[in-house]
């Protein structure tokens, strides 16, 4: 066998690991309970949101002030609820996946056996995109359902394209918060470093120029296709930075990963 | 909000509430298991049970000892 061959043999076994890992800490549970949730509410808030209003007294004259709410008020909802949760728990759950392991010790112990560094880190990012492309497709499913009995169809293709839009943004966070919890020495530190990328980031959206390349690009691309705007405005300069931001918090997090001592 | 409009949509609502008796019952489950929490187990299962879904989720991310 090359030693190509052997790393990734050791790489999938990782990567198993990684989903089981996933699964029994009960983050998977978590990430599509909350993306389900939102994309069954998201919908069903949209279209009921004046008849709400209109319950409650003394806001009843308001109710006539909002208009007959429309697929693209869902979409919005959907937009929204999935692009600041999915970035919460995207830092949440991401920050301890290598700070936490350097912390317990556990670490050391995996890597004492012949376990390539790359494939370490690499299975513990290809654990999470598999854990945000599961919720996100049943959360999306859902939406699609429910934004289609309550209102009517739904343009798929947009639809689709949107929701491929709120994945990248979603592993952006993940693979920043994953180099944040490689720079970090404990579970903490890394959380702070991770969300201190991740608001720089946001911030970065509203810089002069330059704004429309950050994640926050992805969003409003999102956001046209979900309002039905033609024609749209595609941001396709935030897609290959968003691409690009990526494989640098990768390979940066393996660069420092590989001196560093666990 | 009228009965009407609510009894029509019932089926949609149904599936929220699952999801959040889903989440109750592995966050309850979990808790039983766990040697220790960070806080009084007896404050988390009041959080699971009477917060809905932002409880279980809150023990979730917050109350298991790593």
């Amino acid at each position: 066998m090359t030693r190509f061959s052997i790393e990734w043999a050791a790489f999938v076994t990782a990567t198993r690991k990684e989903l089981l890992q996933q699964a029994r800490t009960k983050r998977l549970l978590i990430v599509v309970a909350v993306f389900v949730l939102f994309g069954l509410t998201s919908p069903l808030l949209a279209k009921f949101t004046p008849e709400l209003l209109s319950s409650i007294p003394g806001a009843e004259q308001f109710a006539d002030l909002i208009p007959e709410p429309s697929i693209a008020d869902a979409m919005t909802q959907y937009i929204k609820n999935l692009t600041q949760f999915g970035f919460i728990l995207a830092v949440l759950l991401g920050m301890g996946a290598v700070a936490g392991e350097k912390e317990r010790g556990t670490a050391a112990m995996i890597l004492s056996k012949p376990l390539p560094r790359w494939a370490f880190l690499l299975s513990k990012f290809v654990a999470q995109v598999a854990v945000y492309v599961l919720a996100l497709g049943i959360a999306a499913l859902g939406a699609y359902y429910y934004t289609f009995i309550l209102f009517g169809p739904v343009d798929v293709g947009s639809f689709v394209l949107l929701n491929l839009l709120l994945l990248l943004w979603l592993l952006t966070f993940v693979a920043v918060t994953l180099l944040g919890s490689v720079l970090g020495k404990s579970t903490s530190a890394a959380a702070g470093i991770g969300l201190g990328g991740a608001v720089l980031l946001l911030l970065a959206g509203s810089l002069p120029k330059v704004g429309s390349l950050a994640p926050g690009g992805l969003v409003t691309w999102a956001s046209q296709l979900g309002a039905g705007i033609d024609p749209v405005d595609p941001h396709g300069g935030a897609v290959a930075m968003a691409l690009a931001i990526i494989l640098l918090s990768l390979t940066g997090a393996l660069a420092v990963f590989e001196t560093q001592e666990v | 909000m009228d009965v009407d409009i609510l009894m029509r949509y019932l089926p949609l609502l149904i599936p929220i509430a699952l999801i959040q008796f889903a989440l109750m019952v592995a966050a309850l489950l979990d808790l039983r298991k766990q040697p220790a929490t960070r806080g009084p187990k007896w404050a988390w299962v009041l959080v699971i049970v009477f917060i809905n879904f932002i409880g279980p989720l809150l023990y979730f991310v917050l109350g298991r000892e790593e």
